[in-house]
């Protein structure tokens, strides 16, 4: 657990992050608003005493409420893993802007949050199913990914029974079998 | 004399007329014809059952149609699939005898000059993270470990080691040692298997099998531990799954005494080799600065100078106790990939020396109740699999099953560095770039 | 006279049912060829002594006042059926030395170690199903394999297998040679471009480049031989290199040599020149559309390259059919007239031999096996190898006393030496690049082959001065 990491991160990163940074065990974690992710990538990758220059993963997250991506970094000048969540990206539209500008690898990563839960990363240029065929139109890892709905729309459709479309119920205050992730 | 059939013209096609470069006579059936009424099914689609309908009916014309079959909906895309003069497309498709698995190349060519190449991955897609998110903690082990198949304990690792954190349980250091011992073990059979590939994909016949006996002999060893050949099933949250035995013991023992001088045989049939140092030197070389943008870990960084390990840049489990080195080479080409490799397989030796000399006693699994119900958070965690860094971020809601599951692949990343590597190099380079990169596609795919 | 006609109607109409229906189902195959040919190969012999009895010495006349096309046809026949046996021999070869190279054990399974193999892949090749792909030029994809097969097999015409064992022995016997070797680009082009397919396209490309680029070192390391021996006919060439094994031209021509077998690697499409066939890039280059028998005489061809490249090896360099050292047995026969001993003393004298050897050597067996060989298996075995042992004398009294056999076996094995160090590259070396190579033949082995001609004719004429 790397204390001076949280208090450099606060010291470059006032106002921009959401809530405490958090630690725990060997990584340290901020929360971002989808806008202000950039700012804050840039700022982690570029100062000198940050210098999160490797990005070790990008994924995206269904919560049941909303979707985050979450991106993991990597500093030579910490021992902790540096994770920021950048949450509060809505279920019916969701929208970020991509971080290809810093890491162009990110485009291959983006590109699969895009295919698995349709999360559209603003300023990826090659924005298309990775995965998945180019013309599937559901998005998988969803928490709302019905398999019977998904197979009755494919070419095979509807001869076996779960492939036959399930007619979603969504009562008010959301679907309950739809698993939300705690608020925590 | 069989009959000439031709294909039936498409009303729908978006071909682009320099994409085609064999123009075909409009001859045969024309696009306004009905398909014969047999075997119109319910929908009125084919039936693939009826062995009266032709292939041609039933799939379509569209088979012929040139690349891309599906509209152009990005801007890469709109730039890649179209066509300047003396271009044309070659698919290097998903059956091929050496694409390592089933990859999908779309290679733009001019000549014999590669201009833009565009990997198609997604044919081994299983839904492994899906599948996960409604397995319980026991089961993800079993569902992780056929990502990257040819070392799968390096799977099991990192989902291990966040579940671990999520749980908060510690490992004994017996269960530590032997997950290095184990996994060491398991990164030169690996890296072995790696330099016969990549003689195999240059053409030569022979070292792939010396390989397979190399390799042989070490998944022998756990084989009697883990009782696995290859899915292995073995790491366990807080511990692993069964302790070294007699049989183990000694066959390490004997495959100890030969390690060095049997790594040093198969090299000494490529290292000198002029045909196949001239193939790999200068050949897909990668600088420091695109390796770090594109997220290229593993033995491929450190050919380009950059000496990131996570095994020391972020040290896990007992590796701070063991002491060795982390080889590096500036050259950055596939020569200097593969000569990595060799060093490394020299160093896993050292370390599994210095776990057999430094093992400690006591149990090997921490003690968790049977129902494992972790903590709500999040967790993260990464090793250093012999292809890169592969991580593991977890999502916990409190039940026995994980929120989600999230697998950083090491191939994935490599494979999108592909087409930044490949333009200005001949077509028959290709198999040599991408080999020495040494991706599985089950773990790109996942 | 109507219940005899009836009779006799009944009696045929069941006999042509059973032999029809039953006796006929019944039959194994080897009865059922029996019981057709030979019915067939009686009455064939019979017309046939008819027709030599009658019309015999006419045909002899005809044959004696025409015998150059008679020996033509009859050699140009040899050749293309020596040529499938050769290819089998060396399909096998190849399959298990390279096993064997790999640590493996190869085929092992059809036949004594797995020996019928190669018949059993001919026999697959035959048995496809005959197809073209959608879009193929059929006539022109049809001729390919076959001007591929015949260019390389017709280049044994002049090859010398014994001073009286040659084909044609044509006095530009060389020339010939290059000529048709030549004519295999035009039908590996014929193959890329007629399939359909853009990786036949470019693998015909790369083969011809290939084999265009290295013709020119091949042609030009040879000169020197030829000047060296005053004549292109392959015949001269070897008896030039009569006398011990110093008289061999690679001794004298070493580099020339050693570009030519280099550059017949290429010529080949051997490894590590088999850029064009090779499996882990473009599949099969310009043979990906091709199966079944098409398929079939590109193997064949390939096959067969190797042996020719490495028979003229053999012939230019290393002295052909004569023999690195001077027997030192000279045995004659003439002391034994075999017609002064009667047939039943003959009879007698062989039975003999056969009976009394094998049961000695049975009881060999016998003794040294121990109680697991029991008295058929020791029969059988004693009666095999002295058939084997008989074999051998034989075979070495032919080899030491008839001299065109002789001549043969050395021609042979030093074939087989080259065939043998042609299928070990493969095993070995890996591939190389197309651009590599062409650097190499038009950068290396051709300012090469240039400088040897120039040291040769340089040499000569000195010499003779």
């Amino acid at each position: 657990m790397d204390r001076t990491l949280k208090n450099r991160l606060e010291v470059r990163l006032a106002g921009l992050t959401r809530g405490p940074v958090r630690q725990r065990y060997d990584e340290t974690e901020i929360r971002v608003s989808p806008g202000d992710a950039p700012k804050v990538l840039t700022i982690l990758h570029d100062s000198i005493d940050l210098r999160f220059e490797i990005l070790a993963d990008l994924a995206g997250v269904d919560t049941g409420a909303e979707m985050q991506v979450v991106y993991h970094l990597w500093s030579p000048a910490s021992d902790d893993w540096l994770r920021v969540v950048a949450e509060g990206i809505s279920r019916d539209d969701p929208r970020a802007p991509s971080a290809t500008f810093l890491w162009p690898g990110a485009e291959w990563l983006e590109r699969e949050a895009y295919d698995m839960f349709g999360i559209v990363f603003e300023g990826n240029r090659d924005l298309r199913r990775i995965l998945m065929p180019a013309d599937y139109l559901s998005f998988p890892l969803r928490k709302d990914f019905l398999l019977g709905d998904d197979a009755s729309r494919t070419p095979g459709a509807g001869v076996r029974h779960s492939e036959r479309a399930q007619v979603p119920a969504t009562p008010a205050g959301g679907d309950p079998a739809v698993r939300r992730a705690p608020a925590s | 004399m069989p009959t000439r059939r031709q294909p039936a013209q498409s009303a729908t096609t978006n071909a682009d007329p320099k994409a085609a470069p064999n123009a075909r006579a409009a001859g045969g059936r024309r696009a306004s014809a009905k398909p014969d009424v047999r075997g119109v099914g319910p929908r009125g689609r084919i039936s693939a059952d009826d062995p009266r309908v032709t292939l041609e009916q039933e799939i379509g014309s569209d088979l012929y149609e040139p690349i891309p079959p599906f509209p152009i909906k990005t801007e890469r895309e709109g730039e890649f699939y179209s066509l300047r003069d003396g271009e044309i497309f070659l698919n290097i498709g998903p059956h091929h005898p050496a694409t390592h698995g089933v990859l999908r190349l779309v290679l733009k060519l001019s000549g014999e000059q590669i201009v833009d190449v565009d990997p198609v991955i997604g044919y081994l897609h299983r839904g492994v993270e899906k599948i996960c998110e409604n397995s319980d903690y026991y089961h993800v082990i079993d569902q992780v470990d056929p990502l990257e198949y040819l070392s799968s304990l390096f799977q099991e690792w990192p989902a291990v080691m966040a579940f671990e954190k999520l749980m908060d349980v510690e490992v004994p250091r017996r269960a530590e040692y032997i997950r290095v011992l184990t996994g060491e073990l398991l990164r030169i059979s690996s890296h072995t298997l790696y330099m016969g590939f990549m003689a195999l994909d240059l053409g030569g016949l022979t070292p792939i099998l010396y390989s397979f006996i190399e390799r042989d002999e070490i998944v022998e060893m756990l084989a009697s531990i883990t009782g696995a050949r290859m899915l292995f099933n073995y790491y366990r949250i807080g511990g692993v799954n069964g302790d070294l035995n007699h049989e183990f013991m000694s066959r390490l023992g004997d495959w100890m005494s030969r390690a060095g001088k049997q790594a040093e045989a198969i090299t000494a049939l490529l290292n000198e080799n002029e045909i196949f140092l001239r193939r790999m030197r200068d050949v897909g070389t990668m600088d420091r600065a695109t390796a770090l943008r594109y997220g290229v870990t593993g033995a491929n960084i450190r050919a380009c100078g950059v000496p990131f390990d996570l095994r020391r840049a972020h040290p896990y489990s007992v590796y701070p106790e063991i002491d060795f080195n982390i080889p590096t080479r500036e050259e950055g080409d596939s020569l200097a990939r593969y000569l990595m490799r060799v060093d490394e397989i020299k160093e896993s030796i050292r370390i599994i020396d210095q776990c057999l000399h430094q093992m400690p006693d006591g149990p090997i699994m921490a003690k968790l109740p049977r129902l494992l119900r972790p903590r709500p958070g999040r967790a993260w965690a990464a090793v250093e699999a012999p292809r890169g860094s592969l991580g593991v971020y977890a999502m916990s809601d409190g039940t026995d099953q994980p929120f989600r599951f999230r697998i950083h692949d090491p191939s994935f990343m490599h494979l999108g560095v592909v087409p930044h590597m490949l333009p200005g190099n001949l077509l028959a380079d290709t198999m040599a770039i991408v080999s020495s990169l040494d991706p599985v596609m089950g773990g790109v795919d996942r | 006279m109507t219940a005899l006609m009836r009779t006799m109607e009944t009696v045929r109409g069941r006999v042509a049912a059973a032999v029809r229906s039953y006796a006929w189902d019944h039959l194994t195959l080897a009865e059922r060829v029996v019981y057709l040919a030979g019915p067939v190969l009686l009455l064939g012999l019979g017309f046939a002594a008819v027709f030599g009895y009658w019309a015999g010495g006419p045909v002899v006349d005809f044959v004696a006042g025409r015998l150059g096309i008679v020996r033509f046809f009859v050699s140009v026949t040899a050749i293309l059926l020596l040529t499938v046996p050769t290819a089998f021999v060396i399909i096998y070869m190849e399959l298990k030395v390279i096993a064997r190279m790999n640590l493996r054990v190869g085929p092992n399974r059809v036949g004594p170690f797995g020996a019928v193999m190669s018949v059993i892949h001919g026999l697959k090749v035959l048995s496809k199903e005959d197809f073209a792909p959608t879009g193929v030029d059929l006539g022109v994809f049809t001729l390919a394999p076959l001007i591929t097969f015949l260019a390389s097999v017709m280049t044994l015409l002049v090859v010398p297998f014994a001073p009286a064992l040659v084909g044609q022995d044509l006095n530009i016997g060389l020339l010939y040679f290059f000529a048709l070797g030549g004519l295999t680009v035009v039908g590996l082009l014929m193959a890329g471009w007629a399939s359909f397919n853009k990786y036949s396209l470019l693998g015909g490309l790369r083969s011809a480049a290939q084999i265009v680029s290295y013709e020119i070192p091949l042609t030009l390391s040879v000169v020197g031989v030829i000047i060296l021996a005053g004549t292109m006919s392959l015949n001269h060439i070897v008896a030039a290199q009569s006398g011990s094994a110093l008289d061999w031209f690679v001794f004298k021509q070493p580099l020339a040599a050693l570009i030519f077998f280099i550059a017949a690697t290429a010529e080949a499409n051997r490894t590590p020149f088999d850029m064009t066939e090779a499996d882990s890039e473009i599949v099969a280059g310009f043979a990906t559309e091709y199966s079944g028998m098409r398929f079939g005489f590109f193997f064949f061809a390939e096959y067969v390259n190797v042996f020719i490249v490495s028979a003229l090896t053999a012939t230019l360099f290393f002295g052909g059919w004569t023999a690195p050292f001077d027997s030192p047995v000279h045995v004659n026969l003439n002391w034994f007239d075999p017609f002064s001993i009667s047939a039943p003393v003959w009879g007698a004298i062989v039975l003999s031999v056969l009976w009394f050897g094998t049961l000695f050597l049975a009881l060999v067996v016998r003794l040294l096996g121990g109680r697991s060989w029991g008295v058929i298996d020791s029969l059988a075995l004693g009666g095999l190898l002295l058939v084997l042992g008989l074999a051998g004398l034989i075979g070495l009294a032919a080899f030491i006393s008839i001299d065109w056999i002789r001549d043969l076996s050395w021609f042979m094995a030093k074939t087989y030496v080259f065939v043998f160090t042609f299928v070990w590259m493969r095993a070995t070396l890996p591939r190389v690049r197309i651009d590599q190579l062409m650097g190499f033949a038009w950068k290396w082995l051709l300012p090469a082959s240039l400088l040897n001609l120039f040291v040769t004719a340089t040499a000569v004429v000195l010499l003779n001065r």
